[in-house]
């Protein structure tokens, strides 16, 4: 199956699910197929087993808890992820935890995505294993930066480092966390460095003060304002998601053209 | 170490003498099926409380019941940890505990009921 | 960061909001209160347990200053929010996980104000 990437979206009333691909997709398809020969770029191959397995699975879930799923994707590199509101939090982590089918008992990561345009801005992704079943799962979240979300401590004891660490980075709040407080940042910072509004030169600047004979921090005053990088890196970051190149403009017949440097 | 032991007196080693399950924190279980058989009646009785159509329900039934008709119909523990499959007897023990709770919080949770809220527009698009 | 939020939750209004701790403006006026009490009892431990070269009066002004400074905020999850963050300064500071230069942080001694007019720039050196 070449589709990378299938999603499952909850419809209307129905249980039923469509699946859904979206253009960019279906112009990688047409990618692979037109290069089949034998001098064809090093690709990842498609594992159909896998991925029909792991598409069983998330459907499995979602028809479980369909109060609290709002959707389930395998993506292109056969990763399983469930999309889940910011209420389910508890139930679905123990769900997961307990159920014989699931046994998701280890929390690998918990960490938060800023993306500042969306109305809620902060995604929270929790990542679990099951050794059982030798299997791994990612469920997803949202906030904003004045909702709490419920602390998964209760759940996995493993969360109580991480959700700090989110706390202290994003300031996500989380509700009845046994002990929230800084976990990376110097005592008396203020913000939140992971936010991408926060300055790349930070707010404050720390020195030692001869006068006054200890460390004193003051506002950053920088020489030399921060020079534009280009950060079009060289490399794809996302091939999945590969988007035409815009093509030059074409100049109509009495238009000057640019001027070469 | 179990594994230790079934190398050296494969299988006339009598279950009851099982000196360790080899696995921290989880004790032998010198009673079995009839613990087994109580867990197993009570995710039941638990899963009884929801409606008829709950996923939840419809396909823990069938899991549950499927493992309990191995347990009532297989006396050799490992026979039966063979049949159902899913590690020593014990940890299907602590699963069948695990699946207890959750069912009981299930029921607390009304996980079948439709969608609370549908996720605003565009939260999930990526990349943006 | 936080009057971004706020203003979102201003334009939709109707849509009714998750409150952190405070249900309602009087609730977390309260809580605010409280938090100015602690603080102020603390100072006199702080000035003497970190050796501070200031004056308990010096202190409560500083405080009252740093309390004035979020004055015209209203929102109650805003509200929540600041207090939670100066409740985790205040453990802080009770602990003593807060070294001498932390505390005088806020005092913000060695700080020279930003010249305005052209020749206090010219002379400073550089343009900031």
């Amino acid at each position: 199956m070449a589709a990378s990437l299938v999603r499952f979206v909850r419809g209307g009333l129905g249980r039923s699910i469509h699946v859904v691909r979206n253009s960019c997709l279906l112009q990688q398809q047409a990618r692979l197929q037109s290069s089949t020969t034998e001098n064809r770029p090093t690709v990842r191959p498609s594992d159909a087993v896998t991925h029909n397995k792991l598409a069983a699975f998330g459907e499995y879930v979602a028809e479980i808890m369909p109060k609290y799923i709002q959707q389930v994707q395998v993506t292109c590199y056969n990763e399983l992820e469930l999309m889940i509101h910011p209420d389910g939090v508890i139930p679905v982590l123990t769900f997961l935890k307990d159920h014989t089918n699931a046994q998701f008992r280890n929390m690998i990561d918990l960490t938060a995505v800023d993306v500042p345009t969306r109305q809620n801005r902060f995604e929270i992704v929790y990542n679990f294993l099951s050794l059982r079943y030798n299997s791994r799962i990612r469920v997803k979240t949202y906030t904003d930066e004045l909702t709490p979300v419920d602390s998964a401590v209760p759940v996995h004891k493993a969360a109580n480092w991480y959700e700090r660490e989110v706390w202290d980075m994003f300031g996500v709040f989380f509700a009845n966390h046994p002990d929230l407080r800084r976990i990376l940042t110097d005592y008396g910072f203020e913000g939140h460095p992971f936010r991408k509004d926060f300055p790349l030169s930070g707010y404050v600047e720390v020195r030692y003060d001869d006068e006054v004979k200890r460390m004193v921090a003051e506002p950053v005053e920088l020489s030399q304002e921060f020079r534009k990088f280009d950060l079009n890196t060289p490399w794809e970051v996302f091939p999945a998601y590969r988007e035409p190149k815009e093509a030059a403009p074409k100049l109509e017949a009495g238009d000057q053209a640019p001027e070469k440097k | 170490m179990k594994h230790a032991a079934l190398i050296t007196i494969p299988l006339q080693r009598p279950t009851t003498l099982n000196p360790t399950t080899g696995l921290v924190g989880l004790a032998v279980s010198h009673n079995p099926h009839e613990r087994l058989r109580v867990l197993y009646t009570k995710i039941l009785a638990s899963l009884q409380t929801m409606p008829q159509d709950a996923a939840y329900r419809k396909y823990t039934e069938q899991l549950v019941s499927e493992r309990y008709n191995h347990v009532k119909t297989e006396p050799n523990v490992e026979e039966l940890e063979k049949k159902l499959n899913c590690g020593q007897i014990e940890e299907i023990i602590f699963q069948a505990e695990c699946e207890l709770a959750l069912s009981r919080k299930m029921s607390q949770w009304k996980a079948w009921e439709p969608l609370i809220e549908e996720p605003p527009a565009n939260q999930w698009k990526w990349p943006i | 960061m936080a009057s971004t939020a706020a203003a979102r939750t201003a334009a939709g209004a109707a849509k009714v909001v998750k409150p952190i701790f405070s249900r309602d403006l009087d609730e977390a006026k309260r809580r605010v209160r409280e938090l100015y009490r602690a603080w102020y009892r603390e100072i006199p431990h702080t000035v003497s347990i970190f050796q501070l070269d200031i004056t308990n009066r010096q202190g409560r002004d500083k405080l009252r200053e740093m309390f004035n400074q979020n004055k015209h905020v209203t929102d109650p999850r805003v509200i929540d929010m600041l207090v939670i963050k100066s409740k985790m300064e205040l453990e802080e500071t009770i602990k003593v996980w807060k070294q001498k230069t932390h505390v005088m942080r806020y005092f913000k001694e060695t700080e020279e104000p930003r010249p305005t007019d052209f020749l206090s720039k010219f002379y400073q050196g550089h343009d900031p």
